[in-house]
């Protein structure tokens, strides 16, 4: 396992994120700027305070924030067992071996398919993460991985 | 009408039924409208009544449309009024066949059996009820027809048979000392709500903290002895163990864990008498509690980690709640590959565990006493207390352990409620390592082991490795794990 080289993800996750990041940013920014004509009425607040902090919030989301993000993630697979990395405040590190796996799905959400990118679900009976998702891989890097899992899987949850 | 199912419950189930649901549906009703007009008791007595032979009849309908039989090869389930539902469970996909018998049912010779089939729904196939004989017998066939039309390995189960063998058992003397150490302060806060209820016919308000505070100067020479003080807190203390020790008695009265071939059958209980089936292949981990002075007298109980929904506490199955360690390693004998740590075996976590624990907690804790300050003029004085923290932090540290003994993953946690996970490599689901940003700081991580039937709050987790013995951990799990089912599916590749 120590041998392993971890595999970045595709670049269009982070183009994702950096979209996901925005919309999320407006969204706050709209917020904000109803929030700030309403405040008005009530308490004499120096003008701008609530939006100028919105565009902070919108700056941090959209351009700052994602690109540590994606490089938080990666993953290494051998024929045992699937390594997936992530997280930028607590790393963490999961390893799920093939066999115990019950099910894969490959998803693709909307935003994902217009960046070229869909996810990997892994299924397993463990109750605490029942879910391992890998996102942002190419079709085909999905599709191979997941023909290889399946050929790794069990007939019976053991 | 249909092949398979051709038997119905047991009529008693109308009388049953009807008896559950009488009071609030006959009654309410009524008895609103007695409050609400003025027409009187008669009207909601006949009422009472109409409605009564309504449901009645109901019930009968219900029971009428329900059928139930044992095929070839399933079980088949009818039932429904006016959606007619059909449900077919093959043999080879029956899990556990529970029989449960509440007080009211017993009275009726009645039981309730329930057919799992771990598909994670709750009634999979629930006949409520039929008789005790007839439950027996439905079991016996369901095992029959597994044995026959299961796969290859259940044909032990045949040859097992229904010898059962006894392996935990508790006799009356044993429940009387595991009732006293279930001793229950929730009764003492019961006492309490009470005393809330009926405070304006107390002498004083329970709500006025100086009267608290003033009572021990005030009162102490007066009518509130030292001695009244203390009757009092003794006498909630008795009721407290009285409290749990009628609730293990009802509980746990005529505890008794055998084994059938393939699996453990647990009976229990006073009134409702409980009977639960777990498939020695489904336990996933096993699991040995205590507290201090539970394990200070050589006293733990010992519970099964079991896959999909169980009956008891969400995968959680009591195997031995109140035994002896050579007990509960008889038990653990007979479900392989699970044994007991030689204690010395076990090594703690990182001495920074006690820093992490306190650098967690200090700053609640200042603040905590900042925020008093400023209404309690002593409370910088709680200053002197924080050395405590250091001090919990390092009793935690010193009883969480782990080792990793051929095919087994020890870990053990916690100073009042102490756990031992036994946890067979070969059903680890998953491991992940986390690292918060103090643990990054302090070079630490956390390793979580993840298996069929946890929950979030018992699963077992070894917090505060340093960070290159937890990655070595993970991978050495890893590497046996993947050689132990490797040698089992060996013949499968």
């Amino acid at each position: 396992m120590e041998n392993l080289t971890l595999v970045p993800l595709d670049r269009g996750l982070l183009r994702l994120m950096h979209t996901r990041g925005a919309l999320a940013g407006c969204f706050l920014l709209a917020a904000a700027a109803v929030g700030e004509a309403w405040v008005d009425r009530l308490v004499e607040l120096p003008f701008g305070l609530l939006i100028g902090a919105g565009i902070l919030v919108l700056l941090y989301l959209a351009v700052l924030a994602p690109p540590r993000r994606y490089r938080a993630w990666a993953y290494a697979m051998d024929s045992d067992e699937l390594q997936v990395r992530r997280g930028v405040w607590t790393r963490v590190q999961t390893m799920v071996p093939l066999d115990h796996v019950q099910h894969i799905d490959v998803s693709q959400g909307p935003l994902e398919r217009a960046f070229g990118i869909c996810s990997l679900v892994l299924h397993t009976a463990g109750t605490l993460h029942s879910q391992i998702v890998l996102p942002g891989l190419t079709r085909a890097t999905a599709e191979g991985m997941r023909d290889e899992i399946r050929s790794r899987m069990r007939e019976e949850p053991a | 009408m249909s092949d398979g199912a051709d038997r119905r419950l047991h009529p008693g189930t109308i009388a049953l039924r009807f008896i559950k649901e009488a009071p609030q549906t006959i009654l309410a009703l009524p008895a609103a409208m007695a409050f609400s007009s003025k027409s009187g008791l008669t009207n909601a007595l006949y009422l009472a009544a109409g409605l009564g032979v309504v449901l009645l009849a109901l019930k009968w309908l219900v029971w009428r449309r329900f059928k139930y039989g044992v095929g070839a090869a399933e079980i088949v389930i009818e039932s429904g009024v006016l959606n007619r539902n059909r449900r077919s469970i093959p043999f080879g996909r029956v899990q556990d066949v529970d029989i449960e018998r509440t007080f009211l049912a017993r009275l009726f010779g009645l039981a309730k059996v329930r057919i799992e089939t771990g598909a994670g729904g709750k009634d999979e196939g629930l006949l409520d009820s039929v008789s005790l004989a007839e439950a027996n017998r439905l079991r016996e066939a369901v095992r029959a027809g597994r044995a026959g039309a299961g796969p290859a390995s259940s044909t032990e189960e045949v040859a097992a048979g229904p010898a059962a063998r006894t392996l935990f058992a508790m006799d009356p003397p044993r429940l009387i000392l595991f009732g006293l150490f279930n001793f229950s302060l929730v009764y003492i806060a019961g006492l309490f709500a009470l005393l809330q209820t009926f405070d304006r016919f107390l002498p004083f308000d329970i709500y006025d903290p100086a009267r608290w505070v003033g009572l021990v100067d005030d009162y102490l020479p007066a009518r509130w002895t030292f001695g009244a003080v203390a009757a009092v807190l003794f006498v909630a203390a008795a009721l407290g163990a009285v409290a749990g020790m009628l609730r293990t008695v009802a509980r746990d009265y005529g505890f008794r864990l055998s084994l059938e071939g393939e699996r453990l059958r647990r009976e229990q209980g006073l009134f409702t008498r409980k009977e639960a089936v777990i498939s020695r292949r489904r336990v996933q981990l096993a699991q040995v509690s205590g507290g201090p002075v539970r394990n200070l007298f050589g006293w733990s109980g010992l519970s099964f980690q079991t896959l999909g929904a169980g009956t008891d506490r969400g995968g959680h199955q009591s195997a031995a709640p109140f035994a002896t360690r050579s007990e509960i390693a008889a038990v653990l004998a007979e479900v392989a590959p699970l044994r007991l740590p030689p204690p010395p075996e076990l090594v703690q976590v990182s001495r920074r565990h006690i820093l992490r624990k306190v650098a967690g907690t200090l700053v609640p804790a200042l603040a905590g006493i900042a925020i008093l300050s400023y209404w309690l003029p002593f409370a910088p004085a709680l200053l002197a207390l924080l050395p405590l923290l250091g001090v919990a932090a390092a009793l935690e540290r010193r009883f969480h352990r782990y080792a990793l003994a051929d095919d087994l993953l020890f870990v053990s946690r916690g100073v009042w409620r102490r756990r031992l996970w036994l946890i067979p490599l070969r059903n680890v689901q998953s491991l992940s390592l986390s690292r918060g940003p103090i643990q990054r700081r302090l070079g630490l991580a956390t390793l979580a082991v993840d298996t069929a039937g946890a929950s979030m709050i018992n699963a077992p987790r070894i917090v505060d490795l340093r960070g290159p013995a937890a990655e070595e951990l993970a991978a050495e799990i890893s590497r046996r794990r993947a050689q132990a089912s490797g040698r089992k599916s060996g013949t499968e590749r």
